[in-house]
Parts: C-alpha cells; structure tokens; sequence
C-alpha cells in the first residue's frame, strides 16, 4: 500500500516501523476493558493499532470516530503486557493523540469532562496524579493527551462536576448496576469482589459459560479502573441488596498506577466498616486486600478466606 | 461497491450490532496477514435465527458474506477481497453443554478456545487441536482453518475432535451435520468437510467437540543437533518408534539467534534443537516414552540433552519456542517480521531439506526467514523477516514464497499444515490441487451457487498474492 499523502501526524510519525512491527496477532483482545465491555473488535487494541497505522498512511480520513478510537483507552497497559510483538501501545495512542489535538479533535473518549456546575476549586488538580487538570480558558479543564481516565478527579470533586462519559462498563453506575443484577439472579450470592484493573483481573471473559456452571456461583467480580476511585454508593449498593459481604482489591501502596489509589480504597472501605458499625453489622463484612500486579493464586485465596468468613457469619440479620 | 440496505440489516440484527463507520469497516480489513481491503459492513449476531435471515438476504441482494472469529487467520482468509459484509462472530459465544458421561461439548462458534479450556479445567478435560493462537482464536475460526497445535502429533487436529455441527448454508437454510457419537459410519461426512473450508461453504453455528483427560504427568526435554540432518533424522525415527510425544518441536538456528539477540536468553547457538514431550497418567509409562525419545536423539547425535517433569523448568526448556514471535519482531528496527510461506508440511523425512532450503532460499534473496515448527506433525513454520518499505522486498519475497512452495510440492509435501490458504497461500494451493480444481469448485458451486460465502479465497484467490489486496504495510513509491 503506497503512502497516499504526506502525513499531518508528525508525533505519530516516529513509530512507523513500531505499527509494521505489530503482528496483528490479536493477543491484546481479550486482556482490554473496552473490549471486554463492548465485544467489539473494532474497540480493541489491535484496532487502535491498525487505526494509527490508518491515519498515519493516508488510508483513513481522520474523523471524530477514528479519533475517539484513540481518546477511548483506560492507559491499565494490559495490551501491552500480552502484547506478543513488545509493542508500547499507549505510547501510540499518547503521540496520536497529540497530533489529532493539534488538528482540532477534542475527545472526549475516556478522558475527564467537567460541566458547569465546577466550583474551580482545584481539588482535583492537586489530586491529578498524572498532571492533566489545570486552569485553562473555560476554567477547569482536563489536558487529553496526558488523562489516563483514572477517575480520581470524579470522584474527589466535592460539586460532582466531573465525569467520564464513556466508562465502557467501570464506572458508578455500571458496577451498581451489574453487582445488583447478579444478586438479583443467584440464590447462592453472597459476595460482590471490586477487582482493579491493576491488581488483579480476571480474563479470559469473552465467552458465556452453561448456567449450570454458574447457577450457584457465590461471588462475582467486577473490574473497576483504580480501587482508589470506589465511591461510597458503590460499596454499599450490594449490602442494600442483600449481599452478605463486599471484597476490594486494590494494588500495594507503593504500587500504584495512580498514586494514592490503593489509600484511597483503605479509607473509603474504613469509611464504610464504621457505617456497618454504627447498624450494628460486622464490619468485615466488607474488606480490602492488597494484590500485587496479576498475583492470580493470591487473589483466589483471598475471595477463598473471605467467602469461608461470611459462610460464618451467615447473611445480615 | 453494491448497496447494501442497512434498514435490513437494522431490522435483523438491531442498530447496536451493525459498524458501517469507516473507521470501523478499516479495522475489520485485515487479518494478522499482510493483507487489507474495506469490507462494507460489518454485523454481530447473537443467535442462529439471524444468521439465516442475513444469508437470505445477501443470497437474494448477491452480497458477499465473510464469516469472521478473532481474525487471527495467517494468510487473509477473512479479509474481504471483494467487498461485502463481514459477519462478526464473537458474539455467539455461549458454551452450550459441557457433557462429562458422553466425552462431548456443544459450544456456539464464538468461544474463545482458552475460554472453553478454562471451562473444561475444573472437571479434569480439555480440548486438544489449541493452537498457539487459542487466547484469541475461536471456535468457528479454529473448525474453518482445521487449526491445530503443539499438542496434535498426539492429540490430532480440528478435524479429529469435531463429532458434528449445525451450519447455515449460503441460501440460509439450516443443517446438522455428523453426530454426538465418537463414530459414524456412512455418508458423506459433510462435518469434516467443513472443517478447513475457511467460511467458504457454510456457517458454523454450533459445534459438538470431543474432549480428554489431563493428563497427571507432563515431561518435557531438549536436546542439540550440529546439524540440521541429524535433528530432522531424530524426529523421524521418534515418530517411526511407536513412541507417543505429546509434542516434538524444531528451532532452527535463525530462530535461536534471534531469540538470544533479542531476549539474552543465552541459548547455545546450534543448528537445531527439538523439544519434545510426553504425558500420561502413569508416571513409568511417560518415563518410557521420554527416555525411548532421549535414546533416540543421542543416537542421532543430539547433545545436552535435558528432561523435567517440573513446570517451572518445563516453561524454561520451552521459552526459547514461546519467546520466538517476539524475538522475531524484535529482530531488527527495520524489519518486520511478515506471515509468509508462514506453514507447510513435508514427510518427516524431508524436514531437514525442507528447513535448509528455506535457509537456502532466504539468503539467495536476501531477506531473512527461520524453519520452525510442530514437526511431530510435519508441520513447519517460517516467517519473512523484511524491510517492507522496500517493493524490492516484496518481488523477493514473492520470489522466495514461490521457491519454498515448489521445494514442499517436489518432496510431496503439502501447502497448509495448519494456517489455511486463504489468499497469500493461493497460488501454491492451486498448483497442488491442480487435478481436483474443478472438482472443489463444483462442491463450491453446489452449496453455494451464487458465490457469495467467502469469495475470491482459496481456489479463487488470485494467483499473485502481492497484488491480490492492498497490503496492510507502507510501501515506498
Ligand atoms: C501468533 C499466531 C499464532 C498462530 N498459531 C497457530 C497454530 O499454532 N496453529 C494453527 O492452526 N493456527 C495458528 N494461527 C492461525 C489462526 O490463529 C488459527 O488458524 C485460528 O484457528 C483462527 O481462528 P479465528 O477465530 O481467529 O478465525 P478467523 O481468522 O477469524 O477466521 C479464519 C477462517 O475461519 C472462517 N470462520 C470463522 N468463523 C467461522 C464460522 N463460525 N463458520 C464458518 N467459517 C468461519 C473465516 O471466514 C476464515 O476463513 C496462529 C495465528 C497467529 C496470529
Ligand atoms: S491500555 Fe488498557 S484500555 Fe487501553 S487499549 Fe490497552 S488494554 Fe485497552
Ligand atoms: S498483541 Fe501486540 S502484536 Fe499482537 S495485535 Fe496486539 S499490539 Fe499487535
Ligand atoms: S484525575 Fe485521572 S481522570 Fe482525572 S484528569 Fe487526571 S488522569 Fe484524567
């Protein structure tokens, strides 16, 4: 395929030989979020690859949909650590993105909106750990080349002037949503498990499993995209529905993609314990634990301990 | 470019599962071959019953239809050459029935093959073909590519471990071809036809899959060759001994100095080495088999020769394999690391030849390329590594491909152990099958008179693979 005309895209430029290097071998799919979420391949790593590659030689048109292709991305590198080539996927999107900003494109993809309702405190600017807040000409705004969509800046923002718009399955009202569904459907439902993206996901998703495999699963677990950004709602939705303890897996301390997440999740979940407290409930009932990157035999044997806990304290009274 | 009518396709399948963006349609275009072209649709069923409407439809409106899994195919088999829509797959992904008393698994055509060996797991089974691909390869794509993998030379192929299917047929009609049964006597066993027609014939929307036992012991050993003869004289006499490898597996040189330079693995820098394997329940019979292929590389010369039955030293002994892709794309900034000539397989006799010709081949025309392979199988792999900036590498690269082909064709060997034809593997495929062209076209024409399921692949891919599609790489003016 000849180049067809000179390319507009001069950061993108430099990984040419980085997107003919990818063997389009797919073995990013089923690790990415997106397209966990979506189960669309177009949504997948692969398909950003083959975007850039797109846009880059002149063979798509840069649009509002290739762009967001490459502003939709949650930066958990999980692609990047199946990746069978050693591609830096998200080094591609962030160059790509530079040069789709220039042109004009403005996301927003996964990256942060704030509306109206800001009260320019700069809580979340302080609180960006990847310095993609600042002070701008329409007052708080979110820098789109630099937001890796971890949600801090949501969920610390005392006016709820923030938000990601396209949460492909992670946010607030996803995790409610799903966690109360799964109650709802199983009997045998005791615990919901908040699994971060960093510390420990489960994979292989993309396949539905017979309902008598399944029919009497006690847990389930849902992804979110950093412990530190569970809100309050979130963790108490499932007690409201009945189940008998919730389980939150965040990376270690010093481990964090984002920062404080893994804090952040220790004094949400405290927060929480001392509700259950003051209702008279054993406060743990709901717990954090600390997963290193992918430590799968760990995290089981933590869902194992907390399951065996509940068992003996039976449902809430 | 026909019309398609999305109102129809909107009414079949509802707005959320059809992609008409380009955006979109781009990446749908390729496969992990070198080949792209714009389909000009792309839609997602969940159930059967949609995809009879759709193939009523495209068979009515003449619209081509490419059946699609994780478009991980090696030679362009789903990359729409001319045109059409693609029917995403992935999304009929449901593992129907996992049946321990009768040995049997229904499984729609989207699940993933880990996926369903991660189901199989808790109940001591798993499903064998598993290419290296399985984290991405489905079910669908696995049955229309007869994949198979390290573990067939024991285990056999797609093709062995399919009991039966419901496929839509081109004009939507549904059948249910083979049975639930290990056997099945007469007929013309149109199952097995299926499998390996690269979504040319039908559209598999179900399958029924034997499955086995783990087995309790797994050792796995390595052993050095100076010279390629001796390594490709090794697996001959293994397989010849009645020993059951579980796997045999040759690295040549290139494929070790790539890896060492890439990875500083620190692998000794030898013609060849095999690495073989055995399983089973009883630890004294895997015993015997590993130290009757031991016996066997020593005889033949084979060197540091290793076994273990330790998981962690087992991953060891096999990384120099695992970490080839990446080794290979990492070779070199310039270069990259090209599916082509990807997969044949010759008699075990000749896969010595076979491995020096393709070194042979390589340097004459200057690009580099490495002989790798499930050779317990017969099965030989190689990549062309090139600087695809270059059209001079390409006319190489065609050049070389035709070579390779001729060499396989001469020593009775065959196109495709594993990948497919697809396009980029056409013109060796059609020179092969020379006497029975006519004879697959008419079974092509049979059950699908209109030409619409999958056109342009296989038999009717064009013979120049260059310039068959437009190619997924920058080329140089
Ligand atoms: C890195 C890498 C390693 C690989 N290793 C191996 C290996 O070890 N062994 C091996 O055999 N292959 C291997 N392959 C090739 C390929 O992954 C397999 O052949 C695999 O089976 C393709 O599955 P898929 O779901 O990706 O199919 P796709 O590529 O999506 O499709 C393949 C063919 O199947 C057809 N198809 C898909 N679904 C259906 C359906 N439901 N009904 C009818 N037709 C359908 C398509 O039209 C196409 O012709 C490898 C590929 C890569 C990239
Ligand atoms: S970084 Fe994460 S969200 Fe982004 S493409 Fe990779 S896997 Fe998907
Ligand atoms: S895993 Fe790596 S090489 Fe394979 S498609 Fe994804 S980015 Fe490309
Ligand atoms: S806090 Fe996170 S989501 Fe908010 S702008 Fe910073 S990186 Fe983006």
């Amino acid at each position: 395929m000849e180049t067809k005309h000179p390319t507009r895209f001069n950061h993108l430029k430099k990984w040419e030989s980085t997107l003919a290097a990818c063997i389009r071998c797919g073995y990013c799919f089923e690790h990415c979020p997106l397209f966990k979420y979506t189960g669309w391949e177009s949504d997948a790593p692969r398909a950003k690859i083959i975007t850039a590659f797109g846009l880059l030689s002149g063979e798509l048109e840069p649009s509002e949909a290739a762009a967001d292709k490459l502003f939709n991305c949650f930066y958990c590198k999980r692609c990047e650590a199946a990746c069978s080539s050693g591609v830096t996927l998200t080094d591609i999107f962030t160059d790509a993105r530079k040069d789709l900003v220039e042109m004009g494109y403005a996301g927003p993809g996964t990256t942060a909106v704030t509306d109206l309702t800001c009260a320019q405190c700069l809580l979340c600017v302080t609180a960006c750990p990847h310095e993609a807040r600042f002070h701008g000409e329409n007052g708080i705004e979110t820098d789109l080349v630099k937001c890796q969509s971890c949600g801090t800046c949501v969920s610390i923002c005392p006016a709820n002037a923030v938000n990601i718009l396209h949460t492909f399955g992670t946010g607030k009202e996803d995790l409610t949503r799903a966690s109360a569904r799964f109650l709802d459907t199983h009997a045998s439902a005791k615990a919901i498990v908040f699994a971060c993206n960093w510390s420990y996901y489960p994979d292989l998703q993309a396949s539905r499993l017979p309902e008598s495999e399944t029919h009497d699963k006690d847990y389930d677990i849902y992804v979110n995209m950093c412990a530190g950004r569970l809100e309050p709602e979130t963790l108490m939705a499932p007690f409201l529905n009945h189940a008998w303890g919730v389980l939150v897996a965040c990376c270690p301390e010093d481990d964090c993609q984002h920062k404080n997440g893994g804090k952040r999740s220790k004094q949400q979940v405290k927060r929480i314990q001392s509700i259950l407290e003051n209702l008279d409930i054993d406060p743990e009932r709901i717990q954090v634990v600390e997963i290193p990157d992918g430590d799968k035999t760990l995290f089981q044997a933590e869902i194992d301990t907390f399951i065996d806990h509940l068992n003996a304290l039976g449902p809430i009274k | 470019m026909k019309t398609i009518d999305e109102s129809k396709l909107r009414e079949i399948f509802g707005e959320e599962n059809i992609k008409t963006d380009p955006s979109d349609l781009y990446a749908f275009g390729s496969d992990a071959s070198v080949h792209h072209a714009m389909p000009w649709a792309v839609v997602r069923p969940d159930n059967t019953r949609q995809v009879q409407q759709l193939m009523v439809y495209a068979n009515d409106a003449l619209i081509p239809v490419i059946p699609r899994g994780g478009g991980s195919g090696m030679c362009g088999q789903t990359v729409p050459i001319r045109g059409g829509i693609v029917l995403d797959m992935k999304h009929m992904n449901r593992i129907l029935e996992i049946n321990l008393p009768d040995v049997y698994c229904r499984v729609e055509p989207g699940v993933v093959d880990d996926d369903l060996n991660l189901a199989l797991k808790p109940h001591g089974m798993f499903y064998p073909p598993t290419p290296a691909s399985s984290r991405i390869a489905t079910i669908g794509g696995e049955i229309a590519n007869n994949a198979s993998g390290v573990r067939s030379v024991k285990y056999g192929a797609t093709r062995d471990a399919v009991l039966g299917m419901k496929v839509v047929l081109p004009n939507g009609d549904l059948v249910t071809l083979g049975a639930h049964t290990r056997v099945e006597a007469s007929g013309y066993q149109l199952h097995k036809l299926m499998v390996g027609s690269e979504g040319t014939l039908g559209i598999v929307v179900e399958a029924t899959l034997n499955f086995v036992p783990i087995p309790e012991y797994r050792c796995m050993g390595i052993a050095n060759f100076d010279h390629l003869a001796h390594a490709g004289a090794a697996v001959g006499s293994i397989m010849a001994s009645g020993a059951i490898p579980s796997m045999l597996e040759l690295v040549d040189s290139v494929a070790i100095k790539a890896v060492n330079k890439t990875m500083n693995l620190g692998l000794k820098e030898v013609a060849a080495s095999l690495i073989f394997e055995a399983d089973g329940m009883v630890k004294e019979a895997v015993d015997y088999e590993i130290n009757k292929m031991k016996e066997i590389c020593k005889k033949h010369q084979g060197s540091d020769i290793t076994t273990s039955y330790d998981p962690r030293e087992r991953a060891r002994i096999f990384m120099g394999r695992k970490k080839l892709f990446p080794a290979l794309s990492k070779y070199d900034d310039n270069l990259s690391s090209t599916s082509l000539a990807d997969d044949m397989a010759v008699p075990y006799s000749r896969m010595a030849d076979m491995a020096g010709k393709i070194h042979e081949v390589a340097k004459k025309n200057n690009i580099i390329m490495t002989a790798y392979g499930h050779c317990g199988s017969g099965c030989m792999h190689t990549k062309i590594l090139m600087d695809t900036k270059q059209p001079e590498q390409w006319a190489s690269a065609r050049k070389a491909i035709t070579e390779i082909y001729e060499f396989v064709r001469s020593v009775n060997g065959t196109t495709s152990a594993e990948h497919g034809i697809g396009l980029s593997k056409a013109a060796s495929f059609k020179v092969e099958k020379a006497d029975s062209l006519r004879l697959l076209q008419t079974i092509k024409q049979a059950l699908d008179p209109n030409n619409i399921l999958n056109p342009g692949k296989l038999m009717q891919a064009p013979d120049d693979w260059v310039t068959a599609t437009g190619l997924r790489y920058a080329v140089n003016n």
